[in-house]
């Protein structure tokens, strides 16, 4: 066997995602929204791994500042268009991505062409204001098609995910144990009740898997308490007592793995509310032909929990490490292995029903993909997120803004200071940019008249906007904030357009392959203290 | 800052005209406005108007890692305006880099990571210089990191980390001019941290070892008898099976032929047992240990190292005091916080390390207990009487070491007496460390 050359590029980001994640990005399609410093290392961050492809649309031409912080400019490029410029040196990152680059005002395209943006697979964008925005944000949510909008300001980076649902099997939690020491089921009942502990010799009892240890004396525990679990606090410590008097020598590891598992396996095996949730969703309830296969396989499972299931998930099927010899382990990961492969079965089989009752073929949805889902059933995810049209107009986060915006920890007054620039810009086709903060000390530092006006009106945008949310209470140090924001002017600084890249780029990646948890649904980094915030907006 | 003279090679880039072409109007204006204008956060320090031309020009930047990290790192710096950078790294491009180390191409494979970092950037960004070395950070001297005004640091070793942070620790010798700020990130899959060390003020990295997650390791008699995993017949190939069969040959976890034979001898004994899960993927994982690696947590890390670097040269920003941790698998978390300095620190501290330890202890046994102790970790700890000089069990040269190897059987309470100091030194670090011993 010979490895081939993709997969030892790939090597490094394959043990995290694996080949079907990999799958997912290389026939993704990436579009950015100009060809802006932060909307390039987000490019960046994305070909490297290997997307499919990318477009950059962006019908602006370089100028100085454009070659000064972007690595993929430089000064020869200075007058020609920005998305051809960036896209020549982006696509030499990668040459399995192919790049694209549409010379067109983003804005002009969203007014006369919208339906141009539903081809990709993500739409990333940079640097657009709050009227277009919002008009792109509604053309792709009508469409389901990811929209992420990412602002970077001086020091201070934004972005925000917008999409109507997204769903994961592919969490990666860190521990997935699922053993059913409370419910056991038959084979391995059976299994741990034919094992006569008293009949093995030192060696052999010093090499009984735990979970079996935990099996044989709670079931006799149950015998003697008419087959209730422990429940009480001393209960379960009598449950602990019972086990070491089981050990034959003081350090049988085995059995000190026992113990230090005896208290979670009392604990009565139950579907988390979550997981209720998702199950109990209308979109559970009501499939139709244009169902996704996430809902149609989640309806399987809950049609088995409450069938063959009994009350329980489908099992995981993977056993811990433990101290055990080799054909104890192996014996115990066959009878788990075994069952999760039945319920697998039996939710294949449901699966199949509903394809063919909503007129589906059954290839419709791939035997791994239920295999998977079957094994993770624990841990999926479903986010739905709010629109950009509520955040914005008909129902503004209000109450919630006010409360954050009163801790000094937490970094929401830059969301109220972007929302105001954009104002400030749709007014002026410009951000407030100018020295407004001086050293009363220092007498060659004063305040020019100009600067004054320019701090003044930002300053009155957010405070309509702070009434308009009725936030009555100014928020302390408002004006240092926007003293720190007249003097960004705009401007996009290397490091923290690197640092947006990175953030950016790994949540495209969790939406495209639906592995690993995305944020719901903004991130503020504040690149002065080093601190970001999620909120929900 | 001392002037130092530098022994290293500084590339000429193939296009001469690069480094004389002017800056064009408008380059740093992103950069300016906060450079030319004060803000309410701003250091005391801070003076507007003079950030371009007095800091960045003046100023000299070591790199250490021109990997993952260490890419970013030089991009961000040049483009941020430093002008004067130097990068150390000892390795050579391997194409599993290219899917995140994105100086580098496919027909750059083979060549040193240094230098063809360093030439990329250069040949980019009109103006700035960017010296290499390729090499170890352990060839330089004290004199060579004097002459820089900050180091970061992106790493990926452990033990490189702790020379780097004990050497500038070391270096500082009461005299606030030697002190130079250490910038250290690190990465591992969707985790990572960026921290600011100021050496001797504030903790260092020896302070957090035990912040560490210990690496994996599995029992020698679990891969020999009693093997359940994949692992531990990878680990039974690599440990038990290599010395075996191919005795007189080094093995070489770079060499796919090599990795091939642990792969298929690995198999054979998972087909024995009924174990599943070996393959060529995981055996090089095992053997090489290797941490997973992506371009997104690379790019957070080294940007916040470089956004510290440039808020510390320019004063323009307070910078971060101390520590960044960052977790990016499950939504976007950061916690930033002041990691403190510890008094017993074997590096930055002022206080004497103490040790209880069992009466009846072997010297071997204590060794072990040094090698493991979570706040110590020494490779090759060598043990010295402090009150008498008197040579515990020295490592090497190999004429100490045979002398006093039957040490090793005999108890520790025979040589050294309860409240007694033992002097602790590791050829691998610049350490050296106090250990009080009292029995229990
Ligand atoms: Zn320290």
């Amino acid at each position: 066997m010979n490895i081939d050359k993709k997969t030892q590029k790939y090597d490094r980001q394959l043990r995290l995602w694996q080949a079907s994640g990999q799958l997912a990005l290389e026939t993704s399609k990436v579009c950015l929204i100009n060809g802006t410093a932060t909307g390039c290392e987000i490019l960046k961050d994305l070909i490297l791994p290997g997307i499919g492809s990318f477009t950059v649309v962006d019908g602006e031409r370089v100028d100085g500042s454009d070659a000064g912080i972007n690595f993929f400019l430089d000064a020869d490029k200075i007058g020609s268009s920005r998305a051809q410029a960036v896209t020549e040196l982006l696509q030499e990152l990668n040459e399995d991505v192919k790049g694209y680059h549409f010379v067109e005002d983003p804005v002009v395209l969203i007014e006369n062409q919208p339906e141009y943006f539903l081809q990709f697979t993500i739409v990333i964008a940079t640097e657009l204001h709050e009227k277009f925005l919002l008009k792109l944000a509604e053309i792709l949510w009508n469409a389901k098609v990811p929209l992420i909008v990412v602002r970077s300001i001086g020091f201070i980076g934004y972005f925000r995910i917008v999409v109507p649902e997204h769903t994961v099997v592919e969490t990666h939690p860190e521990n997935v144990v699922d053993l059913r020491i409370d419910t056991p089921f038959p084979a391995i009942e059976k299994y741990a009740k034919n094992l006569d502990f008293d009949s093995l010799d030192d060696t052999d009892h010093a090499h009984i898997p735990y979970v079996i240890i935990l099996l044989k004396y709670l079931d006799q525990w149950k015998r003697e308490h008419d087959g209730n679990l422990p429940k009480t606090y001393s209960e379960k410590k009598e449950y602990q007592s019972i086990i070491a008097r089981g050990k034959r020598t003081i350090d049988e590891e085995n059995f000190g793995e026992a113990l230090t598992n005896a208290w979670k396996a009392c604990t009565p095996n139950k579907i988390t509310r979550e997981i209720q949730e998702i199950l109990n969703d209308p979109a559970c309830e009501n499939i139709t032909t244009k169902s996704s296969s996430f809902w149609i396989i989640a309806r399987a499972i809950r049609d088995f929990v409450t069938n063959e299931g009994q009350g329980l998930l489908p099992l995981a099927g993977s056993v811990p490490d433990m101290k055990s010899d080799t054909t104890g382990y192996i014996t115990l990961q066959t009878i788990y292995r075994q069952k999760a492969k039945e319920d697998a079965a039996a939710v294949r089989a449901r699966v199949n029903d509903i394809l063919i009752s909503i007129g589906r073929t059954t290839d419709f949805i791939r035997e791994e993909e239920i295999d998977s889902f079957c094994k993770h059933a624990a841990y999926i995810k479903v986010i739905r997120y709010r629109s950009l049209q509520e955040e914005y107009i008909s129902d503004p986060k209000k109450s919630e803004i006010n409360r954050w915006i009163q801790d000094p920890q937490e970094n929401i007054i830059y969301y109220v200071l972007i929302r105001a620039i954009d104002r400030f810009y749709e007014s002026h086709q410009r951000y407030p940019d100018a020295a407004t903060f001086f050293n009363g000390d220092n007498s060659e530092e004063a305040a020019s008249e100009e600067s004054t006006t320019e701090f003044k009106e930002l300053k009155t945008n957010i405070q309509s906007m702070l009434e308009e949310w009725k936030i009555t209470n100014s928020p302390e140090h408002l004006d240092d904030f926007i003293h720190e924001m007249c003097r960004a002017g705009g401007s996009e600084l290397p490091n923290i357009a690197a640092l947006m890249g990175g953030l950016v780029s790994q949540e495209a990646i969790k939406l495209i392959t639906h592995q690993y948890i995305p944020i719901n649904n903004t991130i503020i980094f504040d690149g002065v203290k080093s601190t970001s915030s999620t909120y929900v907006l | 800052m001392a002037a130092t003279q530098m022994q290293t090679d500084i590339p000429t880039p193939q296009d001469a005209t690069d480094t004389v072409k002017k800056d064009w109007p408008g380059r740093w204006s992103n950069m300016n406005k906060f450079l030319d204008r004060r803000g309410p956060f701003c250091d005391s320090g801070f003076i507007p108007g003079h950030g371009e031309d007095i800091l960045l020009n003046q100023c000299r930047i070591l790199v250490i890692g021109a990997g993952g990290l260490g890419c970013e790192i030089l991009k961000n710096l040049a483009l941020s305006g430093f002008k004067e950078i130097e990068v150390i790294d000892m390795d050579t491009i391997d194409v599993s880099n290219l899917n995140r180390q994105f100086l580098f191409r496919q027909s750059d494979v083979g060549s040193p990571k240094a230098k063809v970092a360093a030439e990329f950037i250069m040949k980019r960004v009109a103006g700035v210089k960017v010296s290499y070395y390729y090499g170890k950070i352990q060839d330089k001297d004290e004199d060579y990191y004097l002459g820089f005004h900050l180091i970061i640091c992106g790493l990926d070793s452990v033990e490189a980390r702790r020379w780097i942070n004990a050497t500038l620790v070391n270096m500082v010798q009461d005299d606030p001019e030697r002190i130079r700020v250490l910038i250290d990130g690190g990465t591992e899959g969707f985790k990572g941290q960026a921290r600011v060390i100021i050496p001797t003020i504030t903790s260092c990295y020896e302070c957090s070892l035990e912040m560490l997650s210990k690496p994996t390791s599995y029992p020698i008699c679990t891969i020999a008898n009693t093997p359940r995993l994949p692992e531990h017949c990878i680990e039974w190939a690599s440990v038990l099976q290599w010395p075996k069969l191919r005795e007189n040959e080094k093995m070489d976890t770079d060499d796919p032929i090599h990795i091939q034979w642990l792969y298929e001898t690995a198999l054979a004994r998972a087909k024995e047992f009924d174990i599943t899960g070996v393959t060529y993927s995981l055996t090089q994982g095992v053997v090489k240990n290797i941490i997973p690696a992506i371009a997104s947590t690379n790019a957070i890390v080294a940007a916040s190292c470089c956004n510290e670097a440039f808020k510390i040269i320019t004063n323009s920003q307070p910078y971060l005091n101390n520590y960044m941790m960052y977790t990016g698998n499950e939504g976007v978390y950061t916690f930033t916080f002041e990691h403190q300095k510890k008094s017993d620190c074997p590096v930055c501290g002022i206080q004497n390390i103490s040790v209880e330890v069992k009466r009846d202890i072997t010297v071997e046994d204590f060794i072990d207990f040094l090698k493991e102790k979570p706040d110590i970790q020494l490779k090759k700890p060598s043990l010295t009487k402090a009150s008498t000089n008197e040579k515990i069990y020295w490592q090497s040269p190999p004429f100490f070491e045979q002398k006093t190897r039957p040490n090793l059987e005999k108890k520790l309470s025979s040589i050294v007496e309860e409240g007694d100091d033992i002097l602790i030194t590791d050829s691998s670090l610049p350490i050296s460390l106090t250990v009080k011993i009292s029995y229990v």
